[in-house]
């Protein structure tokens, strides 16, 4: 499995869909995806590219660009190439399709990206926090303009 | 609770405690809690390692009668040993709780004392002075175990000259 | 899971402070008799904020805070966090630092699973097994500590190469230290596997076959005993590891004995991956030279771009995915522990077994909460 194969075999399939991809090296390929057709290409990369391990999901906050991307990189047990998919997100109504029913361990990446970031995944089983309390739901603390330190954290070090 | 007579002391009134702590005798007592501080192993960080370390083999706190246990019950001090988070403290606060008294707390860390490198963090907990009576701060990030065993000897001390802050003088 | 329960039914909760944990987690047991009906886990409890604490340091303040990712390979963790940004600036270490690496990180990845080893062993009730794997860590983290100075957390990858250079006399220390290990290791194997309560608690119990351990994302020893030789050392070299000379350790049971043998496997094989790098490692720079970044750059402005970069961890695949902005800090820092998708397999693995197995399924796995929650 070659990297310039991996895209040439998705833009073929996805035309409309995949935008700028983009060859980094022989084992990193990254291109940005429309975010209504996540679920098909990730189907897609597991059926007929081998693509059987997401290795990790996160979000990444965009505030000039008013953007919250949704970054997933796809690898494989039996290659090395890592694929990284990118999807632009409204940042006032951050919302995507749940890859859970794709990849199983997605569930709990989504999770900690709706509790950190306030993307809103469809489908999703089970859409709760995981890492904080509950009553910090709504904060969104990575995002960039969230106001913690010094003025919810620390409070007579600084 | 029993009816009470007067002049008479009952065990389960605290009348006899109170009486033993004018007395030498509580020098008595001291000195047997002083030789038994059991610890429990509740590693919250990286600093819990270090904690788990000093109780083996190697350091061997068992020499200062310095056990490790599992279940608050049968604890008599608790070791903070890393970042207490908002979603920890109500768990820690229990465990503070179930311990029965006499019972100490030490801070281990730089974590526990300020905050340390997460200091800035939004979701630990600064301050836990505020919250638990700690005898004995150990700086370092981690402190060694050696530390740690100093720590436990310095709050022996302190039993010993009835200062710390676990028994009610 | 469901909170309501059945008549015959009962839930138990494991935690968040209970004998087995590494640390603090939650786990919620819904019982019918003695079988784990439904289980759910729950965690956070110490979660730091590490990705957010990352995007406000400098890249130089950024590798104390990634020690203390998972405090038990704070040498990885500074691998991958160094990697990212050697990769965005640029840069290659020398060779002798490249092998300086290797041998810290192996030395770390033995101490890790013996702790491993040892944590699992106080779990089934062997803790002679555990005093024993301490021993011998310590002996581990003094020859860690004789070159960088501290016990668990280290801090001594730098962007370009490492701090410092092996003391005098070390490749002779670690080799009779090391060698001692290979030597009690096989009577602990031998322990392992005459023992027949051991032998009843672990074969065949908490199985995790190929097809399901890697549909559920998992990676590290656990998915190595159940066949699948991945490892990121292998797949994707790193450093000087193919130059290197050692084979991926996998069973094919899949079952808790099987994990126990892979870390006990590895631990030989991280032995004679130091041996090698001792004779190998040429003298030179420990940092390039000819470039702006280096030792004496306390702040740095990395060039924009971003990278994933992997490395293979004691617990299997660590990853980081970095963005830089052209500033002295990085934009977003995403850390892929390894044990956050062992911990999320635990519920399935653990749903149909008998509730006095939990606690050996649990420890097999080797979860390390704190990089879990980050
Ligand atoms: S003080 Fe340092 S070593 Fe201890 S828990 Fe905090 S960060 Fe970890």
């Amino acid at each position: 499995m070659n990297a310039n194969n991996i895209i040439k075999s998705l833009t073929e399939k996805f035309p409309n869909e995949i935008l700028e991809p983009n060859v980094e090296s022989n084992i990193r390929i990254s291109s940005y995806v429309d975010k209504d057709a996540i679920v098909n290409v990730c189907k897609h990369l597991l059926e007929t590219l081998e693509f059987d391990h997401l290795s990790c999901e996160c979000g990444v906050d965009y505030p000039d660009r008013n953007e919250i991307e949704v970054v997933y990189h796809i690898a494989s047990y039996s290659h090395p190439v890592v694929l990284t998919l990118k999807a632009k997100l409204d940042r006032d109504e951050p919302q995507i399709e749940s890859i859970v029913s794709i990849y199983w361990n997605a569930n709990w990446y989504e999770r900690e990206t709706y509790e950190l970031y306030g993307v809103k995944y469809t489908n999703h089983p089970d859409l709760k926090p995981l890492l904080l309390p509950e009553d910090m739901l709504g904060e969104w603390p990575l995002r960039k303009d969230y106001e913690g330190f010094p003025n919810k954290t620390a409070k007579n070090l600084v | 609770m029993g009816e009470i007579i007067e002049n008479v002391s009952f065990t389960a009134t605290s009348a006899i405690h109170e009486f033993l702590k004018k007395t030498p005798l509580q020098d008595i007592i001291n000195w047997g809690r002083k030789n038994s501080l059991w610890f429990l192993t509740q590693p919250m960080g990286c600093c819990g390692v270090e904690m788990i370390a000093a109780g083996c083999s190697h350091y061997d706190t068992d020499r200062f009668g310095i056990i490790p246990r599992v279940s608050p019950r049968q604890a008599d001090v608790i070791v903070i040993s890393g970042y207490v988070t908002k979603k920890y403290l109500p768990a820690l606060k229990r465990l503070w709780d179930q311990m029965p008294s006499p019972k100490w707390v030490i801070c281990m860390g730089d974590c526990s004392i300020s905050g340390g490198p997460f200091y800035e963090s939004y979701s630990t907990v600064q301050n836990i002075d505020e919250i638990f009576p700690i005898d004995v701060f150990i700086p370092g990030c981690p402190p060694r175990p050696e530390a740690l065993i100093q720590g436990f000897i310095e709050l022996q001390k302190k039993i010993m000259a009835r200062e710390d802050k676990g028994s009610e003088y | 899971m469901e909170q309501t329960i059945a008549p015959s039914e009962m839930l138990l909760h494991l935690g968040p402070q209970h004998a087995i944990q590494p640390g603090p987690y939650l786990l919620d047991l819904k019982l019918r008799g003695e079988t784990v009906v439904d289980a759910e886990l729950e965690m956070g409890y110490i979660h730091k904020g590490i990705e957010k604490i990352l995007e406000n340091k400098t890249y130089l303040q950024g590798i104390t805070i990634t020690d203390r990712i998972c405090y038990l390979a704070a040498l990885t963790n500074n691998e991958v966090f160094c990697n990212c940004v050697e990769k965005l600036v640029g840069i290659e270490p020398p060779q002798r630092s490249q092998y300086i690496r290797v041998i810290m990180e192996e030395l770390s990845r033995i101490q890790s699973h013996l702790l491993g080893i040892g944590e699992f062993s106080t779990d089934l009730g062997f803790v002679t097994m555990f005093l024993y794997m301490i021993r011998e860590r310590e002996e581990v983290l003094s020859l860690i500590d004789m070159v960088t100075g501290s016990r668990i957390t280290h801090s001594y990858l730098r962007f370009g190469g490492v701090r410092e250079d092996l003391p005098e006399g070390f490749a002779e220390k670690a080799m009779s230290v090391l060698n001692d290990i290979n030597k009690k290791l096989d009577e602990h194997e031998d322990l392992y596997n005459t023992d027949k309560i051991y032998l009843q608690r672990t074969v065949g119990v908490g199985v995790l076959t190929a097809k399901i351990a890697s549909d559920l994302g998992v990676s590290g020893p656990p998915l190595r005993a159940a066949g699948v030789a991945f490892d990121i050392r292998k797949n994707e070299p790193y450093l000087v590891y193919n130059d290197l000379d050692f084979k991926v350790c996998t069973e094919k049971e899949g079952d808790i004995f099987a994990r126990i043998k892979v870390r006990l496997d590895e631990i030989r094989e991280s032995i004679y991956i130091i041996e090698q790098a001792f004779d190998q490692i040429p003298q030179g720079p420990l940092f390039p030279v000819g470039t702006p970044y280096g030792r004496r750059t306390p702040v740095m402005r990395v060039p924009a771009g971003e990278v994933f970069c992997r490395v293979e961890d004691p617990r299997g695949e660590m990853g980081m995915y970095m963005i830089s902005d052209g500033s002295d800090k990085p934009y977003r820092v995403k850390i892929r522990g390894p044990v956050f998708p062992t911990m999320q397999a635990l519920p399935p693995l653990i749903k149909g077994t008998y509730v006095a197995d939990v606690a050996a399924i649990a420890a097999s796995m080797d979860g390390c909460t704190s990089e879990a929650d980050r």
